[in-house]
């Protein structure tokens, strides 16, 4: 009985309709009221009352881009899909007047590049549609079962060092997939990154699907990853081994979704849906044949080149492949945006005709500035509240939403990562200004705490008498680009008011001890756990050898 | 505290392997691996005696374990005997709430302050039912619970092991997750495992006495459980919140820290 626990349990081919629809609630109420016309409902769900409202409607809402809001008395999360970031000034400005109107100003940058926003209530929802609709926003697909928000390079068609140009292809799959009633009905959430960044600054590894920019024989196109992602299972994504002309970009994505898509084995139970579980099955070969079985051609091999440069976070003022123009991006600290803030950095933008971009680190950049007005633009964005001098590290550092809104978050967040880099800049300065530390509420790791140098799990450490206490595991040994892996839980339920001083002596010790260039996660990489908790003055947590279980 | 308990990794790469496999077979794991820390939770609801029931075929010396809120209809103790009857030696432990908070509580709200707020309520359960549990937890590696995705819409991504970080990082097992609530009544059919009277009367969730009822023909079933509240917080009261870890964060969100 112990020992087949560990085989790998995908049941077999013959795979039915019927056993999804026994054991798999989601997959039944799909199939029952497709979730996609649930936003024509909304007037009945309002005058019938939050309170009425099934919580069947709740999760086809999440199809319009809603989460129950903390505590679920009546307001709503809403995540606005922006593909690769970008927005012009008047979505910016839209975004911030529905904030102001309906979300008490609230607002935050999201690491898919979205934007979302809090409190909204159900009665409110169809005047923000409308608001959101007329700005030429969209939430389709924002949440649920779907192709969720395209993530790329924050500066691509700017970038003097990008292979090309992949705007038009990020344009053309959003076009194609976002609300495309054929892949609103996939398995689970479904993750695309594209971009032609020169050091894959988009994280192509915790993608279920990454299109990486190459340029092959002189053509444009892309090698193609496939099953990353991260939350409690995590996977990097591994290479499908082709080379896809830009021009069937779109096809290919839509052939490696459908090939899932129609498995029914990923439909059985929503733990093993990602396609990342069924790249586990069959691996990228078995993909392959899939992808060109339906495509009907062969796809041309490729091997895509491991990436030097680690991942830019494209802070900074940089010149742009177009003259005189110049791209800033600013740090935004836990990535809170106030409404009055979208709103000002909109009239900004207009004012400067520069578009804005929000990246990956839950910061934003301004795209297209006059050079010679960089310096003015530097000032006043500074007094929106972005100062461009602010520590790096507050760039690079990533917090989920967390507390106070979200239902699965079991410590704070935001405000917490913040006391912790505060007092990081006042005792190291810009000696850190490159570290990542990314901090998560629960495990589904929408701060990707996985492939930070420094990363952060909320859980609880509890008293003799039962008490709740906020604590953290600490993840070391994680990262992307040349040092791509996934972090381990070194530490374990370390209390939040005893979190800052193990942190601190962990980066003392890298600063001391580092050699010639060493990044932090080749740092802890190239030590010892035993060394790592003595640094910390932290226990290590042990691991028990699969095999010894199985034995 | 041992510091070789699973961690993340490991939960997340057992939950994957566990889909597919017979409740039996998660159970029997579970008790291989974290015996004896590990513990039943079971409000004596269908899912919880059904869960007894596996476990004390694999292990007669199981720990099983309940909150005694002091206001449990008679029914329920009514089962708790036959229960110790079908299961000779039955290893059950019944916890009761701090008599220090429970008296404070009720000297300062009254002894029926759940009719009054949405608040109080939550106090009350908080004091009665939630605190003893998490008191009880602090001391086990890991805990098994009845709870099922069909249970409620936005609890069907469940899985079968977890940490849970609600509780001290602690092991939760679900092992009845893919079942569907007829399964469960197959199987208690099937195995003569005793079940609570109050079913046979309408009643379709049965907590304390005065905050259940029976629902008539075609009532949603949340009717059944505080019906007089509105502006409650929009959770699956009918099967524990409390195991979930969603009652615990509701009651930070609405009462707040100053409760205890």
């Amino acid at each position: 009985m112990t020992t087949d626990v560990g085989a790998t349990r995908t049941p077999g081919g013959d795979v039915g309709w019927e056993l999804v629809l026994k054991r798999n609630p989601v997959e039944r109420l799909k199939r029952e009221k497709a979730p996609l016309g649930i936003r024509d409902e909304l007037p009945a769900l309002i005058a019938a009352g939050y309170e009425a409202v099934p919580e069947e409607d709740m999760v086809r809402l999440q199809w319009w881009g809603l989460y129950h809001d903390k505590p679920k008395i009546g307001t709503f999360m809403l995540r606005i899909k922006l593909p690769s970031g970008h927005l012009t000034s008047a979505k910016l400005r839209a975004i911030g007047e529905v904030s102001n109107a309906h979300g008490r100003g609230s607002g935050e940058l999201a690491t898919r590049q979205n934007i979302q926003l809090h409190y909204l209530h159900l009665s409110a929802l169809p005047e923000v549609f409308a608001h959101l609709d007329a700005a030429g926003l969209s939430t389709v697909g924002g949440c649920g079962d779907t192709v969720r928000n395209i993530t790329g390079c924050p500066v691509q068609g700017l970038a003097r060092d990008e292979l090309f140009d992949a705007t038009p292809v990020v344009e053309a799959a959003a076009g194609f997939f976002y609300g495309n009633p054929d892949f609103c009905d996939l398995p689970r959430k479904h993750k695309y990154t594209i971009a032609a960044c020169a050091d894959r600054c988009n994280a192509p590894e915790i993608n279920c699907i990454a299109l990486v920019g190459v340029l092959h024989a002189g053509r444009e196109g892309f090698a193609v990853l496939v099953g990353g992602g991260l939350s409690s299972v995590p996977r990097l994504a591994r290479d499908l081994g082709v080379f896809v002309p830009k021009e069937e970009a779109v096809e290919v994505l839509a052939a490696i979704t459908g090939a899932w898509s129609a498995d029914l084995r990923y439909r059985v139970s929503r733990v093993k849906a990602r396609l990342k579980f069924m790249i586990d099955d069959i691996g990228p070969e078995g993909m392959r044949a899939l992808v060109e079985e339906r495509l009907g051609r062969r796809l041309e091999d490729y091997r895509l080149a491991p990436v030097k440069a680690t991942p830019s976070n494209h802070v900074g003022v940089h010149e742009q492949r177009q003259a005189g123009l110049v791209y800033i991006g600013f740090p935004v600290h836990l990535g809170l945006v106030s409404g009055d803030q979208m709103v000002a950095l909109a009239n900004l933008a207009e004012e400067l005709g520069a578009g804005i971009r929000i990246t990956r680190q839950q910061n934003f950049v301004l795209a297209n500035v006059p050079e010679d007005e960089a310096g003015a633009a530097l000032e006043r964005v500074a007094e929106i509240g972005f100062p461009l001098d602010a520590n790096e590290v507050r760039a690079n550092g990533i917090a989920c939403t967390g507390e106070p809104h979200c239902n699965f978050s079991v410590t704070e967040t935001k405000s917490r990562l913040g006391r912790l880099l505060e007092g990081l800049e006042d005792r190291f300065g810009e000696a850190i200004g490159g570290l990542r530390l990314q901090l998560d509420g629960c495990p589904h790791a929408c701060a990707q705490h996985w492939i930070a140098d420094l990363g952060f799990q909320g859980t609880t450490a509890r008293t003799d008498d039962g008490r709740r206490r906020q604590a953290y595991d600490i993840f070391l040994r994680g990262g992307l680009g040349p040092d791509a892996g996934i972090a381990r839980p070194l530490f374990r339920r370390v209390p939040s008011e005893e979190l800052d001083v193990p942190v601190a002596a962990l980066i003392q010790g890298w600063l001391d001890g580092r050699r010639e260039g060493e990044s932090f996660t080749a740092f802890s990489r190239r030590l010892s756990d035993e060394e790592l908790g003595a640094l910390a003055g932290l226990e290590p947590a042990r691991r028990r050898e699969r095999d010894e279980e199985a034995a | 505290m041992s510091v070789e308990l699973i961690d993340e990794l490991e939960a997340g790469e057992l939950s994957v392997e566990f889909e597919g496999e017979e409740p039996e077979a998660v159970v029997a794991w579970a008790l291989e691996r974290f015996s004896p820390r590990i513990a039943i939770s079971t409000a004596f609801q269908l899912d919880g005696v059904a869960i007894l029931d596996m476990a004390y075929r694999i292990d007669p010396e199981i720990r099983v374990f309940s909150v005694d809120t002091g206001r449990l209809p008679q029914e329920t103790f009514d089962l708790v005997e036959l229960l110790r009857e079908r299961y000779p030696g039955l290893n059950l432990e019944l916890l009761a709430p701090d008599p220090v908070h429970l008296q404070r509580l009720v000297a300062r709200k009254g002894p029926n302050l759940f009719y009054a707020s949405v608040e109080d309520r939550m106090l009350c359960c908080n004091v009665r039912k939630v605190r003893p549990l998490t008191r009880h937890l602090a001391g086990l590696d890991a805990w098994i619970t009845g709870l099922r995705r069909d249970q409620w819409a936005t609890r069907t991504n469940i899985r079968k092991i977890e940490i849970d970080h609600d509780h001290g990082a602690i092991v939760k097992l679900n092992p009845l997750a893919e079942w569907t609530e007829e399964e469960v009544w197959d199987y208690v059919r099937a195995n003569d495992v005793p079940t609570h009277p109050l079913y046979e009367r309408g009643y379709t969730s049965i907590g304390c006495a005065p905050c259940t009822r029976a629902i008539g023909p075609g009532e949603e079933a949340r009717g059944g459980r505080w019906w007089w509240e509105s502006n409650a917080p929009k959770e699956c009261g009918i099967h524990c919140a409390i195991e979930t870890g969603g009652f615990e964060h509701e009651l930070h969100a609405i009462v707040g820290d100053g409760h205890e």
